[in-house]
C-alpha cells in the first residue's frame, strides 16, 4: 500500500506538465477551438513525447508503460483542458494490444504510437445510450471479409480519425472491428462539442472492416474501462487547476474593500470544494489501480470510480463558477473553459447515475477499497 | 504505486484477525453487531482483555510498554478490531491522555498513571469543553489556583463523555488570565473521587446518558498532578490532537455498518427497491472513498510526507458517512424503528410477556429497536472533536491561505 509516485513517474508527468504550460497555453488551445477542436500537430507533439505509444508494448513500437502512468499523463492534460484526445488512443493502444491478432497489431500499433494513425472508439448509439450490450450496428461476413452497417454518434475527433475501433453484432453477439476512415461506404459528419473539442456522427454502409476479437463485449467492457480511468484522472487534473484558479482569484478580487477569500460562507464552500477534489483523486487513483485486477473487481471498482468522480465534478465545477461571480460565465475568462470540460467528462463513458446503477447491481454483502 | 498491502502486513491482518476472534467474547461482539446496549462492564472487559495482550495502547511506542507499531499496522488493528465487532476501544485513556503524559509527563507521572492505563483498569475521562466554552474551548474558565503543594479547581466541565464511570480526569484549567486566551491554560489530572468533584449525567436527545456534567467546588489537586510546565497546557492539547490521524474518520466501522445496513434492508424488504438501494450504493461509493483518502494519508506518513492537506478532511467525511448510514437503517425500517421499547435494546429481550402475542417488538424484528436511537445520537458526530464548521475554517486555510 504505498501511493508515492516513483522517480520515473514524477519525470514522465514533469514532462507533461512542461509541454502543458509552454507549448499548449490558453491561446494556442483558443485557436484550435475556433479552428474546430482539434489540432492534428499538437497530437503530434503528444505523441513525440512518446505518449501516444504509452499503453503499446515496446516491442510494437510504444512504451509498454501501465495504468498509473496514464493517471499521471491525464492528470497533466487535464490541467491544461488539451483538446486532443489522449485517452483515445489510450484506449486504442490497449484494446488492440490486448484482443487484436497480429496482422492488425503490426501494420497499426507502430503508426498509432508514432502519431501517425488516430484510432477512436466508435461506440455510442442512439439506443444504446450507456448500455454496451446495445448494439445495432451489424457485421457480415462474405468469406474472410467483414462489412459493417449502422450509425455512431459523437465519436471523439470522428473525422480527423484515422480508424474506428467499432462494436457490431455479428449473429447476436458483439464483435470488435477496426475500420479506416477513408475506406469505401465510411461518411463522417464533424462537429464541435461543448468542451471545444470536436467529435463526429459516423455512417457505416457496407464499410469494409477487419475483426479485432469475436470476444467483442468483454474487449468493449475493457475499452470503456481503460477510457473511465483516463477519464477520472483526466478530470482530477482539470478540477486541480479549476481549484487552483479559484482560489487565486478569491484572493485578488476585493468587494467591501477586502479579498472575497476572507468571507467565511466562501471560505467554506472552498473546503467543500477541496474534499470533492481529494475524494476525485483518491478514488482516480484507485480507478487505475484497479484497472488490471479480475474482471468482475475491475468493473465494480471502475463503477464506483465514476460515480464520485462524476459527483465531484459537478459539484467542483458549478462551485468554481458561482466563486468566481459574473467573470465566470464569462468565455473570455477561462473557468467557464474548465467548467464545461468537467460537464462533458461526467458524460464520458457513462454517467453518474448509469454508473450508480452498476455499482447498485453489483453490490455484496461486503465492501472496501479491498472488496 | 500500490494498492496492496505487503506479505508482511498481510501477514500481520491474519495474526490479528485470529487472536481477536479468540479473544473477542461473542456476547459483547453481539451486543455491537446489533447496536445493543453496552455496558459499563462490557467496554471494560473488552479493554481488559486488549490489555492483557498489551495492546490496549495499540498505539503507543515500545519504550512505554505499546507494540510499536507503524501506522499501517495500526490502522489493520483498527479494521480487524472493528470488522469482528469490538466495541471501540474507550480512548481517553490509552488514546488521548497517555500520548500527553509520554510526551511532556515526568517519569514520575509516566511510572504512576501509565501502567493503569495499558492494563485497562483505570477509567480516564476528558475534561476540555465547558457550557460557555464549545468551538472557543480556549475561553475556558475553570480555574487552578496554586496554594503551596497544590492547586485549588473551581468551575464546570460539560460533554463529559462516559464520565459518570471515570476513575480520572484529565483537564484543562485557567491558571493565568494575563496574555492570550491560549497562554494560561495548564493541563491537570484529577482524582475524580476527590472532595468536591460532582458528576452529573445528562440524558440526551435518544433517552441515553452517555455524556455528564462535572462540577468542581475547592477540589484541591496535588501540584504535582500538573503535567509539563503551568500555563503549557495549550501547547500539549494541540499535540494529543495531532496524534488523532486516520482513526478520527473511523471507516472501519463504517465498513461494518454497511453490512448491517444491507442486511437491514433485506429484512425489511426494501433492497430490491432501486431508489432506495442507490443510496445504499452512493453510500458504499463514499466509504470506499473514504477509505482510499485514509489510505493515502497512511501512505504519506508510511514516507515520512506531509499529509496534514487532506487529514482534516477525515473527520468532516467521517462523521457526514456515520450520519449518513444511521440515516438509511432507520429508513429502512421506516415505522418500525418509531416504536421506543427501551428494553428492546437490551440484549437477550424477549418481549412484554405481560402482552402475550402482542408482546414481541411491533413488527416482529427487535433488531429495528435502536435504529432511530442511533440515528438520533449520531447528530452528534459532526459537533463533536470540533464542530465540522470548525473543521472547514482550518481546511479552507489549506486552499486559501
Amino acid at each position: 500500500m504505498d501511493f508515492d509516485f516513483s522517480d520515473d513517474q514524477q519525470q514522465l508527468r514533469d514532462a507533461v506538465r512542461k509541454w502543458v504550460d509552454k507549448g499548449y497555453d490558453f491561446e494556442r488551445r483558443r485557436k484550435a477551438v475556433a479552428a474546430g477542436g482539434f489540432d492534428r500537430a499538437a497530437y503530434n507533439e503528444l505523441a513525440e513525447l512518446g505518449l501516444a505509444g504509452l499503453y503499446v508494448p515496446e516491442a510494437d513500437g510504444g512504451l509498454g508503460m501501465g495504468p498509473v502512468e496514464g493517471m499521471v499523463v491525464m492528470e497533466e492534460l487535464g490541467r491544461g483542458i488539451v483538446l486532443e484526445p489522449l485517452a483515445q488512443t489510450l484506449i486504442a493502444g490497449g484494446v488492440l494490444s490486448g484482443y487484436a491478432g497480429d496482422t492488425l497489431k503490426a501494420p497499426w500499433l507502430p503508426k498509432i504510437s508514432a502519431g501517425e494513425a488516430l484510432v477512436v472508439l466508435a461506440y455510442q448509439e442512439r439506443r444504446g445510450r450507456y448500455q454496451l450490450g446495445a448494439c445495432e450496428t451489424t457485421a457480415t461476413q462474405s468469406g474472410a471479409a467483414w462489412s459493417l452497417n449502422g450509425l455512431k454518434n459523437v465519436v471523439a475527433a470522428g473525422d480527423q480519425a484515422d480508424a474506428f475501433i467499432v462494436p457490431a453484432t455479428v449473429n447476436g453477439q458483439i464483435a470488435l472491428f477496426l475500420v479506416e476512415r477513408g475506406a469505401a461506404g465510411v461518411a463522417t459528419r464533424g462537429y464541435g462539442t461543448q468542451d471545444g473539442a470536436r467529435a463526429a456522427d459516423l455512417q457505416l454502409t457496407n464499410a469494409p472492416a477487419s475483426l479485432i476479437t469475436t470476444d467483442g463485449l468483454v474487449a468493449l467492457e475493457h475499452a470503456i474501462d481503460i477510457g473511465i480511468a483516463a477519464a477520472c484522472a483526466e478530470a482530477v487534473g482539470v478540477m486541480d487547476k479549476t481549484v487552483a484558479i479559484t482560489a487565486e482569484y478569491m484572493n485578488t478580487r476585493k468587494q467591501f474593500g477586502v479579498p472575497i477569500a476572507s468571507f467565511q460562507a466562501l471560505r467554506h464552500r472552498m473546503a467543500d470544494v477541496k474534499m470533492q477534489l481529494e475524494l476525485a483523486r483518491s478514488m482516480s487513483y484507485y480507478a487505475s489501480l484497479k484497472l488490471n485486477a479480475p474482471v468482475d473487481e475491475r468493473r465494480r471498482a471502475l463503477a464506483r470510480a465514476k460515480v464520485q468522480l462524476g459527483n465531484s465534478m459537478r459539484f467542483v465545477g458549478q462551485q468554481a463558477v458561482q466563486l468566481h461571480g459574473g467573470i465566470g460565465v464569462t468565455d473570455e475568462y477561462i473557468v467557464s473553459h474548465y467548467f464545461k470540460k468537467l460537464t462533458q467528462l461526467e458524460m464520458t463513458f457513462g454517467d453518474t447515475l448509469h454508473h450508480l446503477g452498476e455499482v447498485s447491481a453489483r453490490m455484496q454483502d461486503t465492501a472496501g477499497v479491498f472488496a | 504505486m500500490d494498492l496492496a498491502f505487503t506479505p508482511e502486513e498481510q501477514q500481520f491482518r491474519d495474526d490479528i484477525r485470529a487472536w481477536v476472534r479468540d479473544n473477542l467474547p461473542a456476547d459483547i461482539s453481539h451486543k455491537v453487531h446489533n447496536a445493543l446496549r453496552l455496558s459499563r462492564d462490557d467496554m471494560q472487559r473488552w479493554g481488559k482483555i486488549l490489555g492483557k495482550k498489551g495492546w490496549l495502547g495499540y498505539g503507543w511506542p515500545k519504550e512505554f510498554g505499546g507494540p510499536g507499531w507503524t501506522a499501517v499496522q495500526k490502522h489493520l488493528f483498527e479494521e480487524e478490531c472493528a470488522l469482528a465487532g469490538a466495541p471501540r476501544i474507550v480512548p481517553f485513556g490509552p488514546v488521548m491522555v497517555a500520548p500527553v503524559i509520554m510526551a511532556f509527563g515526568s517519569p514520575a507521572q509516566q511510572q504512576r498513571f501509565l501502567p493503569g492505563i495499558a492494563s485497562g483498569e483505570v477509567w480516564w475521562s476528558q475534561g476540555y469543553s465547558e457550557p460557555g466554552s464549545g468551538s472557543d474551548l480556549a475561553s475556558l474558565k475553570t480555574r487552578a489556583e496554586r496554594r503551596g503543594d497544590h492547586y485549588i479547581v473551581n468551575g464546570q466541565k460539560a460533554w463529559t463523555t462516559l464520565g459518570q464511570y471515570g476513575e480520572w480526569i484529565f483537564c484543562l484549567v485557567r491558571t493565568s488570565s494575563e496574555g492570550k486566551p491560549q497562554t494560561g491554560i495548564s493541563f491537570l489530572l484529577i482524582d475524580m473521587k476527590s472532595p468536591g468533584v460532582t458528576v452529573r449525567p445528562v440524558r440526551l436527545l435518544d433517552g441515553e446518558c452517555e455524556v455528564n456534567e462535572v462540577f468542581f467546588d475547592n477540589v484541591e489537586v496535588p501540584a504535582e498532578n500538573l503535567i509539563g510546565e503551568e500555563n503549557k497546557g495549550w501547547t500539549y492539547a494541540k499535540h494529543l490532537l495531532s496524534h488523532e490521524r486516520t482513526n478520527i474518520a473511523d471507516v472501519n466501522r463504517a465498513k461494518r455498518e454497511l453490512e448491517r445496513l444491507k442486511r437491514i434492508a433485506k429484512t425489511e424488504g426494501v433492497w430490491d427497491d432501486m431508489r432506495f438501494r442507490d443510496q445504499i450504493a452512493l453510500l458504499e461509493v463514499d466509504i470506499v472513498a473514504l477509505e482510499m483518502l485514509v489510505l493515502r494519508v497512511l501512505s504519506a506518513e508510511k514516507s515520512g510526507k506531509n499529509s496534514l492537506d487532506i487529514a482534516g478532511l477525515l473527520k468532516i467525511r467521517g462523521s457526514e458517512i456515520q450520519q449518513r448510514y444511521s440515516e438509511l437503517m432507520m429508513l429502512a425500517a421506516g415505522p418500525y424503528s418509531l416504536p421506543l421499547i427501551h428494553e428492546a435494546m437490551e440484549a437477550g429481550w424477549q418481549g412484554d410477556a405481560a402482552a402475550g402475542a402482542l408482546g414481541g417488538f411491533p413488527g416482529g424484528v427487535v433488531a429495528n429497536a435502536p435504529l432511530a436511537s442511533t440515528y438520533f445520537n449520531m447528530r452528534k458526530t459532526t459537533i463533536y472533536g470540533g464542530s465540522n464548521e470548525v473543521q472547514r475554517t482550518i481546511v479552507s486555510q489549506v486552499v486559501l491561505g
